[in-house]
């Protein structure tokens, strides 16, 4: 049975003052996929070895489904919570044959042998591993090893699945079929899972929900078109894609716009007329923020038809198969990459381009990183996401995130 | 057309390199020239030349001497010429079964069992020591290494001689009026040998060990919990993947405990009780000599050392045991309660007092006591004597020229049989390898029989080479004895050496002996230096080759040292104030040179090393 799990205000640190976790609050629904996100460091594989009992937390609390399985005075082991894991490095026992890698996690079900043996054996088949049952795991290929620890966790059904950045030691084609796999068996087991990454990509194809942390912090928690379209932060909207950013003032906010759309002026700015972005602060007329493009945002033209927001030269241009991916550079104001479009504009070549409020994002330019609340609670983009302040680095165009392709995306 | 100003010279370099009227037709000079050309293809002149001359000694001075102290039991008539009376045959198992019978088989068969039960107590030791070290909080676990590499670099007839002293009918435990025949009768006897080759063997084990603990990762144990395991049923599991280890240490330990001589030359055989090393040792010294008996009990020895290899490959034989993680997570430490903590020192402190502190204090008080008799009054007579005495200091520089010498020629020639070793593609380093390892296997004790049954050959002398009984075949036999070791122990970090490091160099304008020199020098200093010091203190203290191949009237230390220690009446004190001072003198060697690559080395070398520490 899928498990629920509440992580409330856990925080962990390790011996020598590094704080791994800080203050981090989550409510997973039973039987979603959620998947954690975030750059090297960022506490994603902390918070998930604190769920399986690995660790112990500092301070907080986490339960599992109706039982409180760690807080300030109680740690259950791993062994008494019911769980499985898929490691990074698989973790594979290389003495044990395949089946008796797999049989493994049966031993807490208590079953009988030959029960045992043949739910082994049938995983094995589901996994396409039937064959391989009487073999070592240095005699399997990366895939197949990848395989053998998805039925070692798949195998015993358990309400709750722990995925470790399963695909990051496979190659780019096999990672893709086995995250099909992985997304198609988990869910076909009914089981809760909380799968971890630092590949945006593989999070927005897998996840029903995305947390994205930053230094140890959960600084947005949601569906993964609403991380995308609405991020909370700078941090979330670069680490999840951007063509670049500018330098912009907006020129007045409009109340009665359901979406919080802002009006930018082209004064001190790249832009050669107005344009509108999303906008999650409040704005007085005059304010200087940062535009973050999405490369969804961005349309490449000519300059002719005169529509154009910014115009720009082909840096470079790269076939991609369905059409062209440029960088263009804006006079002195750096370069947009993973610009779209069906056809190759040449190097050189002057062009405009046509900014889309949806793919466009303003923060102020004093916008903190960590969308925190006063509470430290992470930002729940459920339409409205959290106000933003502090102050960052304001950044002139940058390249961010070029080879990201958003699943929203259409050209 | 803008014309460049390089273009004309280029041309005209290239013109003058077009083979002129001698070299144009395909004539004598032109084809020897080709051939030349064809030879030297990528290769160096010294890598063209050195490599046969390499191979050339290697086989003069380990494959011969290997070879005839194993052949010369079947073969006795070779040998007939140096030795005469050895017996008329060309071929003959007479000697070898003979070697089934009597005080032959009498020490081959205390040797086995002692050497696998030694082996088993190494194991029994070691292993909970390397396991409190590396994965718990164990306090004090940083002096741990470096007491390891002093109970190895100090030989074993030290300790076993300093026991001897201690325990025996009127030694220093009855000098001190505590009469306890029962400990003399417990260590002068099958249980002591065992017990101080069982001690010797345990850095073997602790390094064994620890590496297989390194390779464990913690992901493996986190897996088995997370999927149910308890910490016991854990355990259960994990501890097979250190089955590689803990065969290798036991391989280890029995060939080391049957190879030894130093215990089996001084306490065993104190005690009555012979063992095959001594035998053999016997069989060339005692007059008559008997060679082939030497070389039967040679023959066994080396099959014996084979035995645990044949068992460790049998095991292991179908099941791979490598860690599959190539991002391994370091594993926790357990911390222990202070009832832990109490008994793991306790446990520790017993087996370093056995091992280090009875043997120093047995050593140390014996020097100090004067004409070691009647009364326990110290003295420093025994040093005075030690410095004015004519002749009892000469060793001493000897075996310190001896052991410089020969740790820096072991370390070159072991850093080229590293070098072809890494080659593995070719077949010469899958031969130099074999070769390498046989000569591993094979006791001291069998390759200095060798070396008197080679050189003592009347064909030596017809080809010039007359080395027998001189210092410096004795030194051509520590190198020799010492390079297989050596080789081994470089081919891990000359393996792990990137190519690219010296073709980088090459690239970038470096010849091929600074390309060395600068990238990858500085990468192998450490690996070098450590392999220096290993052969530096193994020679200076060595015996059994040195027993049996030193030149008259120019003892090294340990035969000074052994012949102090014989010469009961008189010099015994003697003999041990010098055991004691060589044993310092190794040390505070060990203290100079790794204290001056401390100070003197280049900070980016010392760096590397550290890193790969870590």
């Amino acid at each position: 049975m899928a498990e629920s799990i509440s992580i409330d205000a856990v925080s962990k640190e390790y011996p020598g003052g590094n704080l791994a976790l800080k203050d981090v609050s989550l409510v997973v629904e039973p039987g979603s996929f959620v998947v954690l996100l975030g750059p090297s460091g960022s506490g994603k594989t902390t918070l998930l070895r604190c769920l399986a009992g690995i660790e112990r937390l500092t301070s907080g609390k986490i339960t599992i489904g109706a039982t409180a399985v760690a807080h300030d005075q109680l740690h259950i082991p791993p062994d008494k919570r019911n769980l499985s894991m898929v490691f990074q490095d698989y973790a594979l026992w290389p003495h044990l044959r395949v089946r008796e890698n797999v049989a493994f996690a049966l031993r807490r079900s208590k079953l009988a042998k030959p029960d045992a043996r043949a739910r082994t054996q049938a995983m094995l088949e589901r996994v396409g591993l039937g064959q391989l049952a009487d073999r070592y795991p240095n005699e399997l290929s990366g895939g197949e090893q990848q395989r053998v620890a998805l039925a070692r966790a798949l195998v015993a059904g358990t309400g709750l699945i722990l995925c470790d950045e399963p695909l990051s030691n496979l190659d780019a084609d096999l990672r893709e079929r086995m995250r099909v796999e992985i997304s198609a068996l988990v869910r076909e087991s009914g089981a809760t899972a909380v799968y971890i990454t630092h590949d945006q990509a593989e999070a927005f194809a897998l996840a029903d929900q995305i947390g994205l942390l930053q230094d140890g912090r959960l600084v947005q928690f949601g569906r993964p078109e609403q991380i995308y379209t609405e991020p909370a932060t700078p941090f979330v909207a670069r680490f999840t894609g951007l063509s670049g950013e500018l330098a912009v003032r907006v020129a007045g906010q409009d109340a009665a716009s359901a979406d919080s759309t802002v009006e930018i002026g082209h004064d001190g700015s790249a832009l050669l007329r107005p344009c509108r972005a999303r906008t999650s602060a409040s704005w007085a007329s005059g304010g200087e923020g940062m535009l973050l493009v999405r490369p969804t945002g961005i349309h490449l033209g000519g300059i002719t038809a005169g529509d154009h927001h910014l115009t720009g030269t082909v840096a470079d241009v790269a076939f991609r198969g369905r059409g062209y991916e440029h960088a263009i550079d804006i006079s002195g104001h750096g370069r947009l990459t993973g610009v779209f479009a069906p056809f190759r504009a040449q190097r050189g070549d002057t062009v405009g381009l046509r900014l889309d409020p949806a793919g466009c994002h303003v923060f102020p330019v004093a916008a903190r990183d960590h969308a925190a609340t006063a509470n430290g609670q992470a930002a729940a983009t459920n339409g409205h996401a959290a106000a933003s302040n502090g102050h960052a680095a304001t950044v002139p165009l940058s390249d961010v995130g070029p080879e990201f392709a958003p699943p929203a995306q259409q050209h | 057309m803008v014309s460049r100003p390089g273009a004309g010279q280029l041309t005209a370099t290239v013109s003058t390199k077009r083979p002129g009227p001698a070299s144009a037709g395909p004539g004598r000079r032109g084809k020897l020239a080709s051939h030349a050309r064809r030879l030297l293809r990528g290769r160096s002149v010294g890598g063209l030349i050195g490599k046969p001359i390499f191979w050339i000694l290697l086989v003069l001075f380990i494959l011969v001497p290997c070879a005839s102290s194993l052949l010369l039991t079947i073969s006795p008539h070779l040998f007939d010429q140096q030795a005469p009376g050895q017996g008329p045959q060309w071929f003959t198992l007479t000697y070898l079964r003979q070697a089934f019978t009597g005080a032959t088989a009498i020490a081959i068969t205390n040797s086995l069992w002692v050497s696998g039960a030694a082996a088993g107590l190494g194991l029994v030791i070691g292993f909970p020591i390397a396991w409190l070290t590396n994965r718990t909080t164990l306090p004090g676990r940083q002096f741990v290494f470096p007491s390891m590499w002093l109970i190895l670099l100090l030989p074993s007839w030290l300790p076993a001689l300093s026991w001897v002293r201690i325990v025996q009918v009127d030694g220093v435990i009855y000098k001190l009026g505590l009469n306890w025949p029962w400990l003399s009768h417990l260590i002068m006897g099958p249980f002591g040998v065992v017990l101080l080759l069982g001690l010797r063997s345990v850095p073997f084990t602790y390094l064994a060990i620890t590496a297989g603990l390194a390779g464990l990762g913690q992901e493996f144990e986190d897996a088995a919990r997370v999927h149910g395991a308890s910490r016991a049923a854990t355990l259960r599991l994990i501890w097979p993947m250190l089955a590689p280890a803990i065969w290798s240490a036991l391989a280890i330990n029995f060939a080391e405990a049957i190879s030894d001589f130093g215990v089996a030359a001084t306490l065993a055989y104190q005690s009555n009780f012979t063992l095959a090393t001594y035998q053999l040792y016997a069989d060339i010294s005692n007059f008559p000599p008997s060679f082939p008996s030497a070389s039967a009990m040679g023959v066994l020895l080396v099959a014996a050392v084979a035995i645990p290899l044949a068992l460790q490959a049998r095991a292991l034989r179908g099941r791979s045991y490598q860690m599959l993680s190539g991002r391994t997570r370091q594993a926790v430490r357990r911390r222990l309660t202070t009832r832990g903590k109490i008994t793991a020192m306790s446990g520790l402190g017993l087996f370093y007092f056995v091992s280090l502190a009875v043997p120093a204090f047995g050593a140390v008080s014996t020097s100090l006591l004067k004409n070691f008799g009647s009364s326990f009054s110290i003295s420093f007579a025994n040093y005075r004597a030690l410095f004015h005495q004519a002749d009892q200091l000469g060793p001493l520089y000897r075996s310190l020229a001896y052991g410089a010498i020969a740790a820096t020629v072991t370390v070159a020639g072991g850093l080229i049989a590293a070098w072809l070793l890494a080659q593995r593609r070719q077949k010469s380093s899958r031969l130099l390898d074999f070769l390498l390892l046989a000569a591993v296997a094979l006791p001291g004790v069998v390759f200095a029989a060798g070396y008197i049954f080679t050189f003592n050959l009347p064909i030596m002398s017809r080809l010039g080479i007359n080395l027998y009984q001189t210092a410096t075949l004795l030194v051509i036999a520590y190198i020799a004895a010492s390079l297989p070791t050596n080789a081994r122990v470089l081919v891990g970090p000359v393996s792990q050496l990137q190519p690219s490091l010296r073709d980088a160099a090459r690239a970038h304008g470096a010849g091929e002996m600074l390309a060395w020199a600068r990238g990858v020098l500085p990468i192998l200093s450490r690996p070098l230096l450590m392999a220096w010091l290993l052969t530096f203190t193994g020679v200076f203290l060595e015996l059994p080759i040195s027993q049996l191949l030193y030149a008259p009237n120019n003892p090294p230390l340990s035969v000074a040292i052994e012949d102090n220690l014989s010469n009961y009446a008189t010099n015994f004190g003697v003999g041990m104030a010098q055991s004691v001072f060589a044993a310092a003198i190794a040390m505070a060697a060990v203290g100079v040179v790794l204290g001056g690559y401390r100070l003197l080395a280049p900070a980016g070398w010392r760096r590397i090393g550290v890193a790969s520490r870590g």
